[in-house]
């Protein structure tokens, strides 16, 4: 009866998931050994792509985020459109963090600069000092009594600077919302440009949020709202 | 030594595969890889994945992302049907094992985050806490 009941399950879930090569979880073979998957004649197959036409050219998106109408008359638009991407560059491209490590978080942190997520290709070295730092990493629970030196610690970092709020606790309080001795989330405190949610979060959701980071800091049109204001 | 020129030889087949010295140029710099192998499918949004059984597990797929997100390619372009392939969760791509069209499926969507049509949550509740106001020195 038993065993009726569970090769019917079986045979609906395969039904249900039929799309799906259950059969090969039975087998002993990895996915190591070399095996062709796709017939050669499905190689240029082209499925999910409507208008698939081999002779257009899409346009590549330019690296700018600045459009200037008309540079010729907008000389000056123009000039700081580009000190902005100039300036943007500069920052995307050499992320210092600041490790504030205060709980389980910081082990999630220590292995995105190992290098299985190596954040040091993408420019991202830890710093020591916060007057080195241009991102700052809360990676964990942020306690009352740690909160002076956590936001003298942001009071230190040069301009311009960043915040990621790692993890739930660093979020909103996260596990420990209703003790009596946590901050419910270091945006009381300190203004945050990323959340990173989990518990902790992984590495890679790290990773993510430094990419993130990343394109908000590419978007920053200081300069020109400088000119825009003047 | 035949080490060496296997590494040749598969050096010589990516510069092939991306057009010349100066595609191979370009799609490192996008990319910062070289690597050449099968052109196993695209999807709706032009992303072009590859496989390669030779690389190591980890890298032997791999997406080609499309030209018009231009440097600004991000893991979320990739759609679900092709995450699970990509990712090693199946070894048949969509394309020879077509995922099943149902009515409650909506249109893949990347991250919006930083664009105009970002998520951005709001309370409906009264605030519990009030922000404190610095007294005028």
């Amino acid at each position: 009866m038993l065993k009726a009941g569970l090769s019917l399950l079986r045979s609906s879930q395969v039904a249900c998931f039929r799309q799906f090569p259950l059969s090969r979880t039975a087998t002993s073979r990895g996915l190591h050994d070399f095996q062709q998957v796709a017939p050669k004649d499905c190689v240029s197959v082209v499925p999910y792509r409507e208008a698939s036409n081999e002779t257009t050219t899409t346009t590549r998106k330019p690296y700018s985020p600045f459009r200037v109408e008309d540079p010729r008359n907008n000389m000056v638009d123009y000039v700081f459109a580009r000190i902005d991407d100039l300036v943007n560059w500069g920052h995307k491209s050499s992320m210092w963090p600041l490790t504030f490590g205060l709980a389980c978080c910081a082990i999630e942190m220590m292995h995105f600069a190992a290098p299985r997520y190596d954040m040091d290709r993408f420019g991202v070295v830890f710093r020591g000092s916060p007057r080195q730092a241009d991102v700052m990493i809360v990676a964990g629970t942020l306690t009352n009594k740690m909160t002076p030196a956590f936001r003298k610690v942001y009071d230190q970092m040069p301009d311009p600077r960043w915040v990621i709020s790692m993890g739930s606790c660093a979020n909103g309080g996260g596990y420990y919302y209703h003790s009596y001795s946590v901050v419910r989330g270091c945006n009381r405190v300190v203004p945050v440009d990323i959340y990173v949610p989990g518990c902790p979060p992984t590495a890679e959701a790290l990773l993510y949020s430094v990419l993130q980071l990343l394109r908000k800091v590419k978007q920053d049109k200081s300069n020109q709202i400088w000119y825009r204001k003047l | 030594m035949s080490v060496y020129l296997e590494k040749l030889r598969h050096f010589r087949l990516a510069i092939k595969q991306h057009g010349g010295i100066i595609g191979a140029y370009l799609n490192f710099y996008r990319t910062d890889e070289l690597k050449w192998g099968d052109l196993i499918g695209e999807d709706k949004f032009g992303n072009k994945y590859f496989q390669n059984r030779h690389y190591f597990i980890g890298r032997s797929r791999w997406v080609q992302y499309s030209d018009a997100v231009g440097m600004d390619y991000d893991g979320s372009q990739i759609p679900p049907e092709w995450h699970r392939w990509l990712h090693y969760i199946g070894d048949e791509p969509p394309t020879t094992a077509p995922p099943v069209k149902r009515s409650w499926m909506v249109d893949h969507k990347p991250n919006l985050t930083g664009t105009p049509e970002q998520y951005v949550p709001y309370s409906t509740v009264k605030p519990k806490i009030t922000a404190w106001e610095p007294p005028k020195a």
